[in-house]
């Protein structure tokens, strides 16, 4: 029998019960529907945080921390040990070594994480919150994606960059509009005239802390977006930044809290971290020796990589087996149809091997039938989960939208995705069809023609 | 009977197992039917005949004796040769006509050929022509379904020939027709098997069809030849 014939007998008896070949063909769709969603969604999520990592250089910047005390255990086998460790000689992060950082081949910027608390006000609504102090060579660069307005020019410049959320908060929705505006800005320092005379019984005898409110007004220069991938363990996740020449003449304490008292060294307090900036990814290794070898801790978002993958993967397996339910019951369906085929049309199956069919023609004919089924159902199926995400995507955006979020494609769909779920459509209904087409094939013919 | 037998049987048994009991269908059956000549095969039904010819037509296998048929041992085939010999040596029809509903007369012609992979066109060709020999021409497209029984056993004869075989088997071929279409279906099979040196083996009770059509009668009874009879 030839290739053509058998599709056009597996054709015609496919349209002769038309409605059952739709309803099994309809459980393959939801089947492969289900698994192209759960695995362009797996895709989506995977792709959506790589770019969000590539595009805000997380992956050429490099995390510097003073070695010793402040070194926090990444071995959850060997918790932190501060008596044994605060003894060991660490390396002060200040000035000098975030300069000598920088000199460091393959360099871009380093920079010290600096952050202040302070009371942050826009037209009278205000809010607590951590300034970051950041170059302006960063502030430029990818790491803060300024939507409305510029990054500030020069290290220098009076002026500084909030976020769109904060901007909401306190009462500007539109975010150009807060562009412009005078963000005033509230450090606390100590008054070091009443230092002098200050008597530690008055603390508690209502006489109050020798605490001054110093305050600053700057214009806001520019409004980050959000972005929804963009936490995490990106260097600048603060709401308001302000370049380091204009952060110096702020009066403020130098402590974020009283736990960097314990980071002292000699009396030197040295800064908790700072971010380097690489010129690409080469330069990672050497710029990362380099610094242990000044006696510094490193941290690299490049080095877990090869975890997130591997979460991913991992995810995707997840993904994949929900779906693969769905297929099992669709391949029940296809099994039981082609079952049910066989006993309607037994005697058609002996006429056929009577006028000289093998039992490869039969065989062939009841593969083609399901393998139809598999390829109708995995081409409808495609359609139905790329429609189906389509529609959770705009649901998704729509609410995402009123949070102030950007809208993002949840769900990605690589043209693999399609070609492995029509080929894994066919194959599951082939597989489908072995046993149905084997007992079709041994039907006897004398007992076929007597049947009624 | 000088001609070199087409069909040698010898000693052909058939058993079925029902239940725990094991019937004989057919017992010791040697039989010769020479090329180009008309045997009918006659008995009270149960006698054996529906089996024998089954067995001659490739559908069934004997459990023991064996049968030759223009040279060829079908009872030592496996499956995938006498499903060749079905295609090609030897065409049946059937008294309840087997045709496939769905088809039209003309695809159900064709069915034959698409298993011995011939290309459409051809296929077509060669199912018209044939439909045109049992004075079908006119019904091709129709189905069995709005064919007369007459029409419908004239549609399976064009079947049977469709791949060309030298032996066509007759199962009961006038059990579902009035008389008068017994006759003419009778006589057709008589027909080609005068033009075309085609060789028929008809199982049937009808004595009168049978004494008037055939060359050579074999009598069965409870699964044994009880008698034959031979005219030129």
């Amino acid at each position: 029998m030839r290739f053509t014939d058998a599709v056009e007998f597996a054709l015609a008896s496919l349209r002769k019960r038309r409605l059952r070949t739709l309803l099994t063909a309809s459980g393959v769709m939801i089947g492969i529907g289900a698994l192209v969603s759960m695995i362009s969604f797996g895709k989506g999520m995977q792709k959506n945080v790589t770019e969000a990592f590539k595009a805000s250089d997380l992956f050429t910047t490099l995390m510097v921390m003073p070695g010793g005390a402040d070194v926090p255990s990444r071995d959850p086998a060997r918790p932190r040990r501060p008596a044994e460790t605060a003894g060991r000689a660490g390396a002060v992060l200040d000035d000098a070594a975030v300069a000598e950082i920088s000199q460091i081949p393959g360099v871009r910027t380093a920079y010290p994480d600096v952050s202040f608390p302070a009371l942050i006000a826009l037209e009278g609504e205000e809010e607590f919150r951590l300034v970051q102090v950041v170059p302006a060579a960063v502030a430029a660069s990818n790491a803060v994606r300024v939507g409305w307005g510029r990054a500030y020019a020069s290290d220098d410049e009076e002026g500084v960059v909030v976020s769109r959320s904060l901007a909401r908060r306190l009462g500007t929705d539109e975010p150009a509009a807060a562009v412009g505006k005078t963000l005033r800005i509230t450090s606390v320092s100590i008054d070091l005239g009443e230092l002098a005379s200050l008597d530690l019984a008055g603390l508690f005898s209502g006489k109050g802390l020798p605490v001054a409110r110093e305050v600053y007004d700057f214009p806001i220069v520019g409004v980050t977006e959000i972005t929804a991938f963009g936490g995490g363990p990106s260097p600048v996740q603060n709401d308001v930044i302000i370049p380091p020449g204009t952060a110096r003449r702020i009066k403020r304490l130098p402590i974020t809290s009283i736990w960097d008292l314990f980071r002292l060294r000699d009396g030197r307090l040295g800064y908790s971290a700072a971010s380097v900036k690489l010129g690409s990814l080469r330069d990672l290794e050497p710029v990362k020796s380099r610094v242990r070898e000044m006696g510094f801790t490193t941290f690299a978002l490049a080095d877990q990589f090869d975890e997130i993958t591997k979460a991913f993967y991992f995810m995707d397996m997840i993904l994949a087996a929900v779906g693969m339910i769905a297929i099992v019951v669709a391949a029940l369906g296809i099994v039981n149809t082609m079952v049910m085929s066989i006993l309607e049309r037994f005697r058609e199956i002996g006429v056929m091997k009577a006028v000289g069919a093998g039992d490869g023609d039969i065989r062939r004919i009841f593969f083609f039938e399901s393998g139809t089924i598999g390829l109708l159902g995995g081409a409808a199926g495609c359609v139905l989960g790329w429609a189906v995400s389509l529609v959770i995507n705009r649901v998704v955006n729509f609410y995402m939208a009123r949070q102030g979020m950007p809208d993002i494609d949840y769900f990605a769909f690589p043209f693999w995705i399609f070609l492995g779920a029509v080929g894994f459509s066919l194959l599951v209904s082939l597989v489908s069809g072995i046993y149905p087409a084997r007992r079709a094939a041994r039907v006897d013919p004398v007992i076929a023609l007597r049947h009624d | 009977m000088n001609a070199p037998p087409i069909i040698q049987t010898r000693s052909l048994a058939k058993t079925y197992l029902i239940g725990d009991v094991r019937v004989a269908a057919l017992e010791d059956v040697t039989l010769a039917v020479a090329e180009g000549r008309f045997m009918a095969v006659t008995g009270a039904s149960g006698s054996g005949k529906s089996t024998l010819l089954n067995l001659l037509g490739g559908l069934d296998t004997p459990s023991a004796g064996t049968i030759e048929v223009d040279g060829a041992l079908v009872s030592a085939m496996n499956r995938e040769a006498l499903a060749r010999y079905r295609r090609f040596g030897a065409g049946m029809i059937f008294q309840s006509f087997n045709l496939v509903p769905a088809r039209t007369a003309l695809e159900n012609v064709e069915l034959p050929l698409v298993f011995s992979n011939v290309d459409k066109k051809e296929r077509k060709r060669r199912a018209a022509e044939l439909l045109e020999k049992v004075g079908l021409a006119h019904r091709a497209n129709h189905r069995p379904s709005q064919l007369s029984g007459g029409e419908q056993q004239r549609v399976a004869v064009a079947r049977a020939l469709a791949n060309g075989p030298r032996l066509l088997l007759a199962d009961e071929p006038t059990g579902n027709l009035d008389s008068r279409t017994s006759r003419e279906i009778v006589g057709l099979l008589a027909e080609l098997n005068r033009g075309r040196r085609l060789t028929v083996v008809m199982v049937s009770h009808e004595e009168s069809l049978v004494r008037e059509y055939a060359h050579d009668v074999v009598r069965l009874r409870d699964g044994r030849i009880v008698g034959t009879e031979s005219r030129a």
